[in-house]
């Protein structure tokens, strides 16, 4: 008994550490399952337009023209060829310019698509990155509170078994004996007071009923019919019975009570009692 | 190796706590022996009527609410197994078995609760009603029943029966006839058949000469009974269906206390043909007379077990008259059956053949007992002083006994074999004498 005391003492920091190597490899799963579903995404990339690109219309050349113009060469329209020329040339050049200012214009817009983009996936990376902070964040509070229940519920059942194990210790030493008697016969006395036996015919049946208790006195649920009398009737009237003797007498003392939770009624409705 | 060690420890722990958790869980027992002979708690309301004319005048709103509600909660009350609550202190009846309230009617100590609603189209009556259970909280019952509105005590003995049979397990008895004489005047006997409580009467045979011992067949067909038409007494059997008749006995001496044996074929019959009275097995249409046993004493008031083999009867052989048994056969011992009481007579059989119904002579009255045969337990229902010709209702619940109302005109009543309710029928004024019950119809 002191071995398994000292042992008890040791056992929480035991069951401590075992939860704790249990919820690391939950939470390794956990990390392994989150990189699964984080492969790489196949992104597409899209170029962004301000505007749709204006198309150049160049104007058509007839060479009659031209070949008339040739004919009629004097040193003025000569002239006013050169002077054409270079306003041509000028025109040409313009027109270069400007081309070359759309395409600059293009790539620079290309590039900020591109740098909008790659700001975007750094976004949702970043996201992704917190939401998966979060994620770790709730595991650890949840692992604590995990291991509060743990350490409540081991404690209730420490506590349970303790109360039952003292209440049978007192029980065998004779010291509640008394008491616990006291209340089976209240509580026999008040189903009693509710068997109506006429439901049973004249045989002699017997019945069986499991019932839990709460501390109030009243039942934990239906009673459970564990052997029938073979009559409907009469199975369903000390049923009744039972449930008409709400709230039973139960012991405030919760090692007694203990001892009360569960119980097993016997019925002989149709026992000679004299 | 520590680890080990450990684990070891651990399991160790683990086995320990077990063990002592189970030892310390080992369920107490109560044992709880005998039980009280109380009354089911019942409420039954009065079921809402709906009237649907049709283009017709309409009948006086609630015609049938309150009567149909009488015959239910009578019925139940009559069988000495229920006690039909008050409900007028209830501000809302439901006529269906949603929306109920189920902490009112537990405030009320009900069990169960009935509820329903009639309604009346031209000359026919709808009933839907249904049985609730209260601590269960749930409708055990659902039903709808219609006839012409003439049939309102039957669809009210109906739904009776129906209750009875759910929560008790046996048949109800509500929907049976009885078989009774009335004594008109000096000169004017006549044998009655009417519901088994009373109403709805029909004469079968008037005769200016007295009717004894009317007993009713158990396949419900015939009825035998003892007539003074011959200017002695003779026994009849009578066709209910076709009103014929026939002459069974009629033999040197007295002709009396017929008996019909469970299977409808045969009667026992008490002749004082030889000397004193004996009793006779004869088949139901007079042919086959067989004498039962020779004795010097007075063998009388035959009745038969539920399963044929034997006949109990009352005799003087004793000294008093006490009931003793034979089997049918009449070569086996005779047995005596009663020993309480100075004198016990009038012996008949619960359909179970478990209870004994006769009479006992306790300090000068006449009350009727019942005799529990696996205990021989008497319990003494009545208090006498002058009752009479005891028979079971075709399911044993209930006892039919003629008594003298202040000692002086005889009547019939009923009591339940739990002996908590007493109740007279209200058949007349005249005298009423020789009851029997009929057997359970399937209509």
């Amino acid at each position: 008994m002191k071995i398994i005391l000292k042992l008890q003492d040791n056992y929480e920091l035991q069951a401590n550490l075992f939860s704790f190597v249990i919820h690391f490899g939950l939470f390794i799963f956990m990390l392994v399952s989150i990189q699964w579903q984080m492969k790489d995404v196949y992104y597409s990339e899209v170029e962004l337009w301000d505007a749709m690109p204006m198309q150049v219309k160049s104007q058509p050349v007839t060479n009659k023209k031209k070949s008339a113009d040739i004919k009629k060469l004097t040193p003025k329209a000569i002239e006013k060829q050169k002077q054409l020329k270079i306003n041509e040339d000028a025109e040409i050049k313009l027109k270069k310019k400007r081309k070359a200012e759309k395409k600059a214009k293009i790539k620079r817009v290309q590039k900020q698509a591109l740098k909008q983009e790659k700001i975007e996936q750094l976004q949702k990376k970043l996201l992704e990155q917190e939401k998966i902070e979060q994620l770790q964040k709730k595991l650890l509070e949840q692992e604590k509170i995990d291991t509060l229940k743990e350490s409540i519920l081991d404690q209730d059942v420490k506590k349970n078994a303790r109360i039952a194990v003292e209440a049978d210790q007192e029980l065998f030493a004779g010291s509640n004996t008394g008491e616990l008697n006291k209340f089976k016969a209240m509580i026999q006395q008040k189903i009693y007071q509710n068997v109506n036996k006429q439901l049973c015919g004249l045989d002699l049946v017997e019945l069986e009923f499991e019932i839990q208790l709460m501390p109030t006195g009243e039942l934990l649920g239906d009673p459970k019919l564990m052997q029938s009398s073979k009559i409907e009737s009469c199975d369903q009237a000390l049923e009744r019975a039972i449930l008409q003797s709400q709230p039973l007498p139960v012991p405030k003392d919760a090692k007694l009570f203990s001892k009360l939770k569960n119980l097993k009624l016997k019925f002989s409705p149709n026992a000679y009692t004299e | 190796m520590k680890i080990m060690l450990n684990y070891i420890h651990r399991f160790i722990f683990f086995v320990t706590l077990i063990t002592l958790s189970l030892s310390s869980n080992s369920i107490e027992v109560i044992e709880i022996l005998g039980g009280k002979a109380s009354q089911i708690p019942i409420a039954i309301t009065p079921f809402n009527e709906e009237i649907r004319t049709m283009g017709q005048v309409p009948d006086k709103k609630n015609a049938f609410r309150e009567k149909m509600h009488k015959v239910i909660a009578n019925d139940l009350e009559r069988s000495g197994l229920f006690t039909s609550l008050d409900t007028s202190g209830i501000s809302t009846i439901p006529d269906s078995d949603i929306l109920i309230n189920f902490s009112n009617w537990s405030a009320l100590q009900a069990q169960f609760l009935v509820v329903g609603k009639i309604i009346t189209i031209q000359n026919r009556l709808i009933t839907r009603w249904s049985l609730i259970d209260i601590y269960k909280e749930k409708t055990v019952l659902s039903m709808e029943f219609s006839g012409s509105k003439k049939q309102y005590r039957g669809i009210a003995h109906k739904i009776s029966d129906l209750i009875y049979k759910k929560l008790t397990g046996s048949p109800g008895v509500f929907h049976t006839r009885i078989a009774f004489v009335k004594k008109k005047s000096e000169k004017i006997y006549g044998l009655y058949v009417a519901d088994y409580d009373g109403f709805n009467q029909r004469v079968i045979v008037n005769s200016s000469q007295p009717i004894l011992s009317a007993r009713w067949s158990p396949d419900g067909k015939k009825i035998a009974y003892v007539s003074f038409e011959k200017k002695k007494p003779v026994i009849y059997v009578q066709n209910l269906t076709t009103g014929k008749r026939v002459l069974v006995a009629n033999f040197k001496g007295n002709n009396s206390a017929p008996a019909w044996s469970p299977d409808s074929k045969k009667l026992a019959i008490v002749l004082t043909y030889s000397a004193n009275s004996q009793i006779y097995i004869i088949n139901s249409d007079g042919s086959g007379i067989k004498q039962l046993m020779r004795t010097r004493s007075i063998n009388t008031e035959p009745a038969w077990s539920p399963d044929g083999k034997e006949i109990f009867f009352s005799s003087d052989r004793g000294g008093n008259p006490q009931i003793y048994k034979v089997n049918v056969d009449g070569v086996s011992d005779v047995n005596r059956v009663t020993f309480e009481g100075k004198s016990n007579l009038s012996p008949s059989l619960s359909p179970d053949g478990k209870l004994l119904l006769f009479l006992t002579q306790d300090n000068g009255k006449f009350r009727v007992a019942i005799q529990n045969l696996l205990s021989n337990q008497v319990l003494k229902l009545t208090k006498g002083p002058h009752d009479e010709s005891p028979v079971f209702s075709p399911n044993g619940h209930m006892v039919l006994f003629t008594y003298k109302d202040y000692g002086k005109t005889t009547k019939i009543g009923t009591v339940s074999i739990n002996g908590l309710k007493v109740t007279p029928l209200r058949v007349g004024s005249e005298a009423i004498q020789e009851s029997s019950w009929g057997p359970i119809t399937s209509n």
